[in-house]
């Protein structure tokens, strides 16, 4: 056999084999993977209301047991009404996840997924009863840059978003965007409650994010109307 | 034959601390800047480090006398890329929170060159003792440099060892404060440089000799 077939021959049994054994782990090993991020989505929910600590560790079991007792998902009508799970396929809904202390609302999570500069931005977006204030923030996933666009999944850039408005005075819609730079200096004064810090080296990701966020809040405007007329209704208990 | 003077002891030790690839041929540093900033970190990222290189030069020393020479390099990287998204894989479904947190690093370890140098410069051409023994010795001397630059940044930077407080709180109380530039990666530099001058002092390398 000539070289050339040899090698040919070599690299091909070569794929095989590691085709093979690369295949049978990933595919073994998805179930527990996929149990994996939907812990962690789970608990990203629960982190936007703050209802869980970063700098603490939870059990799978812990994490749970919140998440069942006061989190709830159900979806947005065009309308902005709330509707049942079951009512879902009846018309287009938008989900959102509502946090229920005594069975009432006390915040709304909005899940964000974004373009970012590499790939998707996925997270949540806590927003409390009043329709206009940031309750939290977090990123499940992303693929930006380490280092640059990669500190989004940064304890403070998330903490960043606490308390911020996605209205203005006079209550129209205005969303919350990231700086280029810090608040402080950058953000006139009036602008100020609708900014947040943003990362030095990842103007472009702080960019996409703004827009991201705008798009998907401006969404859910019906429904934030309404909570911030008072006029939430939940769906036929 | 005293038990350091065999060949197997030898190709151990070598990497481990007269030939270490960090310290001593300066490779491998990038990884050793971004994940020794908790030990914890650190320590996965050695064991996995550890597993692809012994892994890989235990393949590829079996394989050696049937790698055609013309597509040996892309065989080396074929069997190191495929154990390292095994070891990606693991962590993945095992340990979440630190897949986490090393991030596209383990990934990272398949551009490692400490690893494909290994395979490429010895396992290609020793017997699978050898090879196995070389690895280890490389994961050694690697793990052990990446361990001490995270103990350093993790103690001066966090005041933690191992995510437990070790500073007391008097300390604190007394002025003291955590040293935010360890957290940086030029701290990691600057360790690492430290040391490649304190380990090539120790074993009187001067440079001038190489």
């Amino acid at each position: 056999m000539s070289d050339m077939a040899k090698s040919i021959v070599f690299a091909v049994c070569m794929c095989i084999v590691l085709g093979t054994l690369l295949t049978t782990a990933a595919t073994a090993l998805q179930p527990l993977q996929q149990r994996n991020l939907e812990l962690n989505r789970k608990k990203n929910v629960l982190l936007a209301v703050n209802l869980v600590s970063r700098d603490k560790s939870y059990t799978r079991e812990e994490i749970m047991t919140i998440y069942d007792k006061k989190i709830e998902l159900f979806g947005v009508g065009q309308t902005g009404a709330i509707v049942e799970d079951d009512k879902i396929s009846e018309e287009p809904v938008l989900p959102i996840y509502l946090y229920l202390e005594n069975d009432a609302i006390n915040a709304y999570i909005v899940p964000i997924d974004t373009q970012g500069v590499w790939g998707m931005i996925s997270g949540y977006l806590a927003i409390d009863k009043d329709g206009s204030t940031v309750k939290g923030f977090t990123i499940t996933r992303h693929s930006e840059t380490p280092g640059l666009g990669g500190e989004i999944e940064r304890q403070w850039f998330q903490e960043n978003f606490e308390g911020k408005k996605i209205v203005d005075k006079n209550g129209t819609f205005v969303s919350v965007r990231v700086a280029r730079g810090e608040v402080e200096r950058q953000v006139p004064e009036e602008d100020k409650p609708h900014y947040v810090d943003g990362i030095s080296g990842a103007t472009l990701t702080g960019k996409y994010l703004s827009e991201g966020l705008k798009q998907i809040l401006s969404k859910y405007e019906p429904v934030s109307i309404r909570f911030r007329d008072n006029r939430v209704e939940m769906p036929g208990e | 034959m005293k038990l350091t003077r065999t060949k197997t002891f030898k190709a151990f030790a070598a990497p481990a601390w007269s030939n270490n690839p960090i310290n001593m041929q300066m490779l491998g540093i990038c990884s050793a800047l971004a994940v020794t900033i908790q030990l914890k970190t650190a320590f996965v990222m050695t064991l996995a480090l550890i597993f692809v290189i012994t892994g890989s030069s235990l393949i590829i020393s079996l394989m050696r006398k049937i790698i055609p020479g013309n597509i040996r390099i892309i065989v080396e990287l074929g069997v190191i890329a495929s154990l390292v998204i095994l070891t990606d894989e693991f962590l993945r479904a095992y340990y979440f929170e630190i897949s986490r947190l090393l991030s596209v690093f383990v990934g990272l370890i398949i551009t490692n060159c400490i690893i494909l140098g290994r395979t490429e410069g010895f396992a290609m051409s020793n017997p699978p003792h050898l090879a196995v023994m070389d690895g280890l010795g490389n994961g050694a001397g690697y793990g052990s440099v990446l361990l001490s630059v995270a103990f350093l940044r993790e103690l001066f930077g966090s005041g933690k060892v191992f995510g437990v407080d070790v500073i007391p709180a008097s300390f604190y109380d007394a002025g003291y404060e955590n040293m935010g530039f360890m957290l940086l990666a030029p701290a990691a530099f600057i360790i690492i440089g430290l040391m490649a001058w304190l380990q090539k002092y120790l074993t009187g390398v001067d440079g001038k000799d190489q």
